[in-house]
């Protein structure tokens, strides 16, 4: 055991060497396209962008479209402030292990990660992060007129903020939203399901796997960012509340509801396969045409229209997630934010304070988006500005019907940051949730022995 | 350590067959100082490398670590192992461990052995048979837990599925139920290993003495009775040893079930490995999950252990 925990450490630290190389290559190349690029709107602000030249500074981002638009724009930043940035790519099911144990030895690895917005408790309860306030308020780093804090989306901004500070500035984000095959819904005159039970009972009336078509998928593989993410929205959506008393709670009446319409939903009208699918494998089977309607993130929407191999283009809806019983809609949303490593010299802090503010900038957000000279354009800009410029919402609205109307209603009324519970402990929570929901699933355990289990091992976790 | 007792040995040898004078005796510790910082970088890297973060991991074991609460750190002694001995989750994993092991060195010797007396007799073609079966324990773990996952298993696409839709089964959730997912992860772990097997105990069979079976012949004994009388024992040694090196490898298999099912559906196939895993890696409970790993080093030590007294004996 020790010697693997050893050479797999040694062993990233090589492939993160190689992959920083990889990826620092290229961009060498792209330098040239610095030089010609127009500066001008980031000079506007009354900042010296230039205060920290000569620091280096290395960024761990998942290998994403988002992120990628980001790199490619990275020697207009190198021009404008002198500060060198690497990029490193890691998986997303290993960027947080990675960040974690990056910042409990406090080497200062990744002066900025893309982060989990669940892991900024965990990260505030270590002071493994800055406090960014200071930042933001800080005239000779932030120009407030020109950086607009507040024009970035509530939902996402207060998911990275603790108790009033901010700890996280969203890049990109999520929300999640019902997708709808638009003609088998109407062939059949059905309408968007407006509460839970009308999504089963359309899930029912297109379910047709002897002709390879099935009703819904939801999330099935485990995980506390994959089946989690969605049955938070249902647990709460039953009336589910994580705190009972002020005692973290996963069983109980609400949350037995919850998992076994999830349960029910998944066995009837779902491929037996879904059991182990995550967003790109449902996204995948709905453009194939195998899967009449699923709810997931509103930025699948690109999988399910990816021109070389959607089958669906032109006949996708969205709406917003159905009501629940108790009455409320609640939709996961998420976040991909930049925070700042407190191990760091304060220098270095304060250039990647810059680096930070540079991606999260309106223009930045609308170089790596529609303005962007690639075939990805963003559908997770962070700012209300730039989803209200018709410039962006016409490029959004070949999504398919609705798109950006549900996006927005679903990130403005359907959500509280409490969605999930915001604890230091919330790895090991959303882990034991996800081994109890998929244990139901799977006919390991009946849903109330699945959360009751889940109940027993939780307790010890919270106590002090 | 060994290595530097017999140079010692050998160079005292040395000295005392020159005669026991002053000057030898100095010469002697010269030598001895020599061979000592000849071994010293060896023996130091192994130090650190392999007993100082087994001594570290003990150690380890004996506090609260949990990252998500830093104020509760502190040292508990022994009350991650009593925690451990109350913890139902780790008595299902060592069974999950247990059984996972038992069934996949079961097969692959009893695979492996069929297989190399198959060949055994063919004369031209041997060759290429050994180089297909060294294919599979070329590949790594995790590539052949993602071939496994997504091209042989997944249901209505894998060939596999498609393979018992045509048998007449019918599509079969081959991950997502418990009972299917361990039979596949069994599965997968033989279908990777057998030719381990297979290789030692053909090149173990090609030295086995001609003469015995001529001589077996001569007296009318049947195939069975060769292969039970004769083979098998000749065999045993070759057989332990497949089966030590095997235990050893399954008890700490980790990368191709958490691949293939990263230990569901729910715990199904949550070996004690991935259990330790999870709670040092995903849980954050730094402490706990190093006496889980402890608990698996010390099950790993007593099961080897008992092998090599199988083996001793006799």
């Amino acid at each position: 055991m020790t010697r693997r925990h050893t050479d797999r450490r040694q062993f990233l630290k090589a492939g993160a060497a190689a992959s920083a190389l990889a990826v620092a290559s290229p961009a060498l190349l792209r330098g040239a396209l610095a030089q010609g690029a127009d500066l001008a709107p980031y000079k506007s602000a009354g900042i010296d962008w230039q205060q920290f030249s000569g620091e280096t500074i290395t960024v761990a981002v998942i290998p994403a479209s988002y992120f990628d638009n980001l790199i490619a724009l990275a020697p207009q930043f190198q021009a404008l402030t002198g500060i060198n940035v690497r990029f490193e790519k890691i998986p997303p099911a290993q960027i947080r292990q990675k960040a974690v144990i990056d910042l409990t030895s406090k080497t200062g690895t990744y002066a900025t990660h893309a982060a989990d917005p669940m892991y900024y408790s965990l990260y505030a309860a270590n002071k493994w992060v800055e406090p960014l306030d200071a930042y933001l308020n800080d005239k000779a780093l932030t120009d407030a007129a020109w950086f607009k804090f507040d024009d970035i989306i509530a939902g996402w901004r207060t998911a990275n903020s603790l108790d009033g500070k901010l700890y996280g500035v969203p890049y990109d984000g999520e929300v999640t939203v019902q997708v709808y095959r638009k003609d088998l819904y109407d062939a059949k005159g059905l309408k968007p399901a407006d509460d839970l039970t009308s999504f089963v009972s359309n899930a029912a009336a297109l379910h047709a796997p002897d002709n390879r078509v099935w009703g819904t998928a939801l999330r099935g593989v485990a995980g506390a960012g994959q089946n989690v993410y969605i049955y938070s929205s249902i647990f709460r959506e039953f009336g589910g509340n994580w705190f009972k008393d002020g005692k973290l709670t996963v069983n109980g009446a609400e949350a037995e509801a919850a998992l076994g319409w999830y349960v029910d939903l998944m066995k009837k009208y779902a491929p037996a396969a879904a059991s182990n699918w995550n967003w790109p494998d449902i996204a995948d089977a709905f453009s194939q045409g195998t899967v009449a309607s699923y709810i997931d993130a509103h930025s699948s929407a690109s999988v399910v229209n990816n021109a070389e191999k959607s089958k669906v283009i032109g006949k996708v809806a969205y709406a917003r997630w159905p009501m629940g019983p108790s009455g409320k809609r609640v939709s996961s949303i998420w976040n991909w934010g930049f925070p700042i490593n407190a191990a760091l010299p304060d220098k270095r802090k304060k250039a990647t304070w810059l680096f930070i503010q540079w991606a999260a900038s309106a223009e930045t957000q609308i170089r790596t988006s529609y303005a962007f000279d690639g075939p990805a354009k963003r559908s997770g800009v962070n700012r209300t500005s730039v989803w209200q410029d018709p410039a962006y919402t016409k490029l959004m609205d070949g999504f398919g019907d609705n798109f950006v109307k549900a996006t927005m209603e679903a990130l403005q009324s359907d959500t509280d940051v409490d969605w999930r519970p915001r604890v230091p402990q919330w790895p090991a929570i959303g882990d034991t949730v996800a081994t109890a929901i998929q244990s139901a699933l799977s006919g390991q355990a009946t849903v109330k022995a699945a959360l009751d289990e889940a109940q027993r091992r939780v307790e010890p976790m919270m106590r002090g | 350590m060994s290595g530097s007792a017999t140079t010692s040995e050998a160079v005292s040898g040395v000295a005392l067959a020159a005669g026991p004078n002053s000057l030898d005796r100095a010469k002697d510790r010269k030598e001895r100082r020599f061979a000592a910082a000849l071994l010293a970088p060896a023996f130091l890297a192994l130090l650190a490398t392999t007993t100082f973060p087994l001594m570290f991991l003990v150690w380890t074991s004996t506090f609260r670590m949990d990252l998500a609460m830093p104020f509760a750190d502190g040292f508990v002694g022994l009350r991650n192992y009593s925690d451990l001995l109350a913890d139902p989750r780790f008595w299902s994993s060592l069974s999950v461990s247990l059984i996972y092991t038992a069934s996949t060195v079961v097969l692959q010797v009893a695979l492996g052995l069929a297989l190399a007396l198959l060949v055994m007799d063919l004369k031209r073609s041997q060759g290429l048979f050994r180089v297909i079966a060294i294919l599979p324990v070329v590949l790594s773990p995790a590539v052949v837990g993602m071939i496994w996952r997504t091209f042989m298993l997944a249901p209505e696409f894998g060939i596999i599925d498609y393979l018992a839709i045509n048998a007449g089964l019918g599509s079969k959730n081959w991950l997502g139920d418990p009972t299917l997912a361990m039979i596949s992860v069994i599965v997968i772990h033989t279908w990777q290993w057998t030719p381990f097997a297979f290789m030692v105990l053909l090149a173990s069979l090609a030295s086995l003495p001609e003469d015995i079976y001529e001589a077996a012949r001569l007296d009318r004994a049947s195939a069975w009775q060769r292969f039970v009388r004769i083979t098998l024992p000749l065999l045993r040694p070759a057989i332990v040893m497949v089966v030590i090196m095997r235990t050893m490898v399954a008890l700490t298999a980790f990368a191709a079930i958490f691949t293939v099912t990263a230990g569901g559906p729910g715990t199904a196939t949550e070996i004690l490995n991935l259990y330790a895993y999870r709670k040092s890696f995903t849980e954050l409970s730094i402490g706990y999950g190093s006496a889980l790993a402890v608990a698996l080093l010390i099950v790993t030590l007593l099961i080897s252990g008992g092998l090599f007294a199988l083996r001793r004996a006799k």
